[in-house]
């Protein structure tokens, strides 16, 4: 025992040398290494979930926008389409209007030729009648009561148109 | 042109290379020396002679007392090894990231892969118990002995009333070192025994069940069975003494194999360094380099073994036998 140098003061305190290592190590290296051992799975792991979850957000908000982009599309062909059709009506609308306004116009003019017409034809008749008259005064040498020669000639004018007329 | 950008690059080279060259002639001539003048050669014999005879000196050297504590270079060995690992300890803690730089990684690779290692021997709630002892005589073993190997480290002496010795030596080349560590580890595997089994325990090395039921069938009349079971209850109370001699022998067989080793591996170093003509620098480095590597062996069979040995003291005796 001497020669190996086993000696119980030396060994007490070393025994005493490891007690204190361990409980510093179990205090300083050991406890807070396994904690975050423990932590760092957990920390992956929830880590990955969320990641997943925005993934999961991100696809459904494309997919949202997805739709309401068709959605909008569609809108605006309704809307376009819709235009379309308004303007075909609105074009029709004018030609027709058009239509009826040169047709009264045309028919306004026809009038008011028709009138001229009877307005010139009676003047002419007034004139004729008064060159008849005329005429007449001059072939027969005397002066006829100038009302009572009205009243003939426009009797026999009268006469004539409705032959004419017949 | 070329030539001489090889020649710029060669002194540029260089003058690291120098530096290196130089710091490897100072370890490698410190080492000789300081193997020569090492922690168990006798100092007078090298003084006298270059070679005279090599007188190993097993007991660790008194270098003063605290009160009435003699405090012996192997002591204050083991105080830098803790003072190593606590100051390790110490950096780890001081800012615990869940993101690591470079040395926080290496540390917690250690302590994750022999943690790992205790889950697969232990099962992950045995393993927190067991954890704390036997990664930390690990790593003291590892830190004891590679402090031991740097160069110089144990050539420095000190003048005390008993003459000149040497202020540090490799802790575990002290049996006390290996004796404390082997008591604890004796110590601890018991308890933890007890814990988990309560009187259980020893039902492993005092095993007369056979041999009481063999006794009450001889007396019920059952004399044919009586006697098979008397036998093989012989044969387990001889079993079970078996057991407790191989258990309290553990206690020698750590100690000395740690002991062995470590005092071997210096021994070693020391008689190629007398042997320098015969074997040169390259068979003293491989040795050298081998005795890095029986140090950190050591300390994974010291803290493997007694995670064994907690395994088997806290796994109830009867199970393990049916399964």
């Amino acid at each position: 025992m001497e020669g190996l140098g086993i000696s119980l003061s030396t060994l007490i305190v070393q025994i005493v040398n490891f007690i204190i290592l361990a409980v510093i190590l179990t205090f300083l290296l050991y406890k807070p290494v396994l904690k975050m051992l423990d932590e760092r799975p957990r920390k992956i792991r929830e880590s990955l979930e969320e990641a997943q979850k925005i993934k999961d957000q991100a696809a459904q908000a494309e997919e949202g926008f997805k739709l309401k982009l068709e959605a909008a599309s569609r809108e605006g062909q309704e809307v376009i389409s819709k235009a379309m059709r308004t303007g075909e009506e609105v074009r029709q609308k004018a030609l027709q209007e058009a239509k009826r306004e040169s047709q009264l116009l045309v028919e306004k003019a026809r009038v008011e030729i028709q009138r001229e017409r009877v307005e010139t034809a009676n003047e002419l008749k007034k004139e004729f009648a008064d060159l008849a008259v005329v005429a007449a005064e001059k072939i027969i040498g005397k002066s006829l009561d100038k009302e009572t020669h009205r009243q003939i000639i426009d009797n026999v004018l009268e006469e004539s148109s409705s032959l004419k007329k017949k | 042109m070329s030539n001489k950008k090889v020649g710029c690059g060669c002194i540029g080279c260089s003058i690291p290379l120098v530096v290196f060259i130089t710091i490897l002639v100072v370890i490698i001539s410190l080492s000789v020396f300081g193997f020569m003048k090492g922690g168990l050669a006798n100092r007078d014999n090298i003084d006298k002679a270059f070679i005279n005879e090599l007188d190993i000196k097993l007991p660790a050297e008194v270098i003063f007392n605290i009160g009435p504590l003699p405090i012996t270079n192997t002591i204050i060995t083991t105080w830098i090894s803790m003072a190593i690992l606590i100051l390790i300890a110490f950096f780890f803690t001081r800012k615990p990231k869940l993101i690591l730089g470079k040395m926080q990684n290496v540390m917690e690779m250690i302590i994750e892969w022999f943690f790992n290692f205790c889950k697969d021997v232990a099962g992950d709630q045995n393993a927190r118990r067991f954890f704390p002892v036997v990664m930390t005589i690990f790593l003291l073993v590892i830190v004891n002995s590679l402090t031991n190997l740097i160069p110089g480290y144990n050539s420095i002496s000190v003048p005390t009333t008993e003459g000149s010795v040497h202020l540090l030596r490799g802790a575990n080349t002290d049996i006390n070192t290996a004796l404390s560590l082997s008591i604890i580890s004796f110590v601890c595997v018991t308890y933890w025994g007890l814990q988990s089994q309560k009187f259980g325990f020893f039902k492993q090395f005092i095993n007369v069940g056979r041999l009481a039921k063999g006794g009450k069938k001889l007396f019920t009349g059952k004399a044919k069975s009586a006697l098979g079971d008397i036998g093989f209850g012989i044969i387990d109370v001889f079993v079970g003494f078996l057991e407790l001699l191989s258990y309290l022998i553990r206690l020698i067989s750590f100690t000395f194999r740690l002991f062995g080793n470590m005092l071997g591996g210096e021994i070693l170093v020391l008689i190629l360094f007398y042997l320098l003509v015969f074997v040169g620098f390259g068979g003293i480095q491989v040795i050298y380099i081998f005795e890095m590597l029986v140090g950190v062996i050591q300390g994974l069979i010291f803290g493997g073994l007694t995670l064994v040995f907690a395994t088997l003291a806290v796994t109830p005796h009867e199970e393990e036998e049916h399964s």
